[in-house]
């Protein structure tokens, strides 16, 4: 962080990036594609069922199918079908290289290698999206940065942080790091967890058509946010969080302290009041002082 | 049938036990040395210790649940960390019920992910589960003496197979390669005791024997049922003439010798892993390299020159070179074996050092 973008008296305690293992939802992502690539190599070319191989359309569909049904089973347990939506990608991108650079007669090698190499792109992805991360942990306040190509910045004052929500996965447990999500009084940290049903009825065959449909709705708020616009993945996770829960007492003003503050107002208060009635006094004295030595003029 | 019936009723259902006992033994203090070694590494590789941990007592917890289920009481509390795992049941049954659940608390760990392992086996493997009895010994099968030699065949006979698997095993065929990983993931959480990430209390064999001598002591009627339950077993066996009492037994064993070889193994891994922490910086990545480059260069190797024992002397000198390689670093990178300062040197200063005092 450059000096001219520190506050005044402002001091960085600490500047944190997400540890390497922390995006491991979507680096399994590419762990999964290296090691279908590698069975798909074996299986096609050395293995005891490689005679059921000789046609290139079924390597080409158990490869597919495979990658499919995973990106399936991965979007409904992460509830996000930007999975699935990649792994056909990656299946269509396969299959057109095929067709276009007509490599039918070398499929057992290029399925494994385009797979393999498509999870190594994704790898040094994954690895520039985490190297984007910067957290910045002031006396003052909190920064986090992040994005590839588009910029993303939040800061975060000790003093509007109304609730921290720390959470530490069983790898994290294990390397000793953990995600910190800081919820600000306006609610920037959380996010809604939504669960829809939805169910249609039509009625009649030929003419009359009667269309009715009915449903519902749950949404749960849950403590969520952007990798950028959260602690994600801090190493060493105890300490982080224990330095930031002591940054946002250090600036949370406690009930005692309120009482405090209101008493002293108080006195401030009564303290005008009676410097108003002095000076009153005062004035009232000298105005008599005045009239006295008017009248005896 | 020969044999004294003193020998037949008393003693021969005691023979598979005690055998299943020895094995259960010598499985502990495997677990123990396992014990020991990551205690050493443990200031290097806290990482490590923690998931070994975590691997233990997710064995453990799931083993607890199990006992919960199976006695019905249910499961209203479950969670594991890396330092503590609770299991809590819905119903708390007493007696029996409890007895059991703490049973499967205390043993299951011993049994449990090596049953897994024995599942696995039985597709990878092309023999050795059969329950020989010697035809020789047909007539004394249901003594003392012939219970423990059809047990002992049974496990030869199993051993000679899991030891032909584990020779000739193809680190490049996918199954295989999957097994040997189960059987170090395993190996690693095959302990019935929890490991803190400080010691407070001393946790080893003795503090596991203690549990289950407690777990014993409690309740001394319910393990004279179980072996009531064991004898009633052996007198239908021998009444109906099939070897069903040694079968179990030989079952129980088998999953002890694999226990004790997925220990092992992980012993092997984890003497690596002390030995390689000496040496310095990147150094210490090399033999880890070796392993899987030397295998694949052999590999390759025989692919152009095959031979009828590819497997086995892949394997070989895989192990030849990784042992090579780390020896002659620590050698040369290391003063381990005290050869960058002679001893001459050494000797040369300590009589300089008389002669000036």
């Amino acid at each position: 962080m450059k000096d001219d973008e520190l506050l005044k008296n402002e001091k960085v305690e600490k500047i944190l990036s997400p540890h390497p293992l922390s995006f491991m939802r979507f680096q399994s992502l590419g762990l999964f594609l290296i090691i279908w690539g590698l069975i798909i190599g074996w299986l096609v070319n050395f293995s005891e069922y490689k005679d059921m191989f000789t046609n290139e359309w079924i390597t080409i569909m158990v490869w597919g199918i495979v990658l499919l049904v995973a990106g399936i089973i991965a979007s409904l347990v992460t509830i996000r079908w930007s999975i699935f939506f990649l792994y056909f990608a990656i299946f269509l991108g396969g299959v057109g290289l095929i067709i276009w650079q007509g490599w039918h007669s070398t499929i057992g090698t290029f399925l494994p290698f385009y797979t393999v190499f498509i999870s190594i792109i994704g790898f040094l992805l994954v690895e520039g999206y985490r190297r984007s991360h910067k957290y910045i942990i002031s006396n003052q306040r909190i920064i986090f940065k992040g994005g590839i190509l588009a910029k993303h910045e939040r800061t975060l004052r000790y003093d509007k942080i109304s609730d921290i929500n720390a959470t530490q996965p069983i790898i994290g447990q294990i390397f000793g790091f953990g995600t910190i999500i800081p919820i600000s009084q306006a609610g920037f940290g959380l996010g809604a967890d939504k669960s829809m049903a939805a169910g249609g009825v039509m009625l009649g065959e030929k003419k009359a058509k009667i269309l009715g449909i009915f449903g519902g709705g749950k949404e749960v708020q849950t403590p969520m946010a952007r990798t950028y616009y959260e602690l994600h993945g801090v190493y060493p996770y105890k300490e982080v969080k224990k330095l930031v829960e002591e940054m946002v007492q250090g600036n949370v003003i406690t009930p005692f302290q309120e009482e405090q503050v209101a008493f002293q107002k108080e006195q401030v208060d009564i303290q005008k009041q009676m410097r108003d009635l002095l000076k009153m006094q005062s004035d009232s004295k000298e105005s008599n002082v005045k009239d006295n030595n008017e009248e005896e003029s | 049938m020969e044999g004294s019936p003193i020998d037949i009723v008393i003693f021969a259902p005691l023979a598979p036990i005690l055998a299943v006992l020895l094995f259960w033994f010598i499985q502990l203090l495997f677990i123990e040395s396992e014990k020991y070694l990551l205690e050493k590494i443990r200031p290097k590789h806290k990482p490590l210790c923690r998931f070994t941990n975590f691997l233990g007592l997710l064995f453990q917890t799931i083993c607890h649940a199990l006992g919960f289920t199976v006695t019905r009481s249910g499961i209203s509390d479950f969670y594991i960390s890396i330092n503590y795992g609770k299991v809590a049941p819905k119903k708390k049954k007493k007696g029996l019920f409890e007895w059991i659940a703490n049973g499967f608390l205390f043993v299951g760990p011993f049994f449990i992910p090596a049953f897994l392992l024995l599942l696995c086996l039985f597709f990878l493997m092309s023999g050795g589960f059969e329950i020989v009895t010697p035809s020789q010994l047909l007539d004394v099968k249901y003594t003392f003496a012939g219970q423990i030699i059809s047990f002992g065949t049974s496990q030869y006979a199993f051993s000679e197979g899991f030891f032909g698997f584990l020779f000739n095993i193809d680190l490049l065929h996918p199954s295989h390669l999957g097994f040997l990983i189960l059987l170090i993931f395993f190996g690693m959480g095959m302990r019935p005791s929890y490991i803190g990430e400080e010691r407070k209390e001393k946790v080893n064999m003795f503090y596991d024997l203690k549990n289950i001598w407690s777990l014993i002591r409690y309740k001394p009627s319910y393990l004279l049922i179980l072996f009531l339950m064991a004898y009633v077993f052996f007198y239908i066996s021998l009444f109906l003439n099939h070897s069903w009492y040694v079968a179990l037994f030989s079952i129980l064993g088998w999953i002890s010798i694999i226990s004790i070889i997925a220990l092992v193994i992980t012993d092997m891994i984890l003497i690596l892993i002390k030995t390689t922490d000496e040496l310095p910086g990147f150094w210490r990545f090399i033999p880890f390299i070796t392993i899987p480059t030397s295998y694949i260069l052999i590999r390759i190797l025989f692919y152009y020159f095959p031979s009828d024992y590819t497997y086995i002397l892949s394997l070989l000198i895989m192990i030849l070179f990784t042992i090579s390689i780390t020896y002659l670093l620590l050698k040369y990178k290391t003063n381990k074996f005290k050869t960058s300062i002679g001893i001459k040197w050494f000797k040369k200063k300590r009589k300089g050092g008389k002669d000036e005092g």
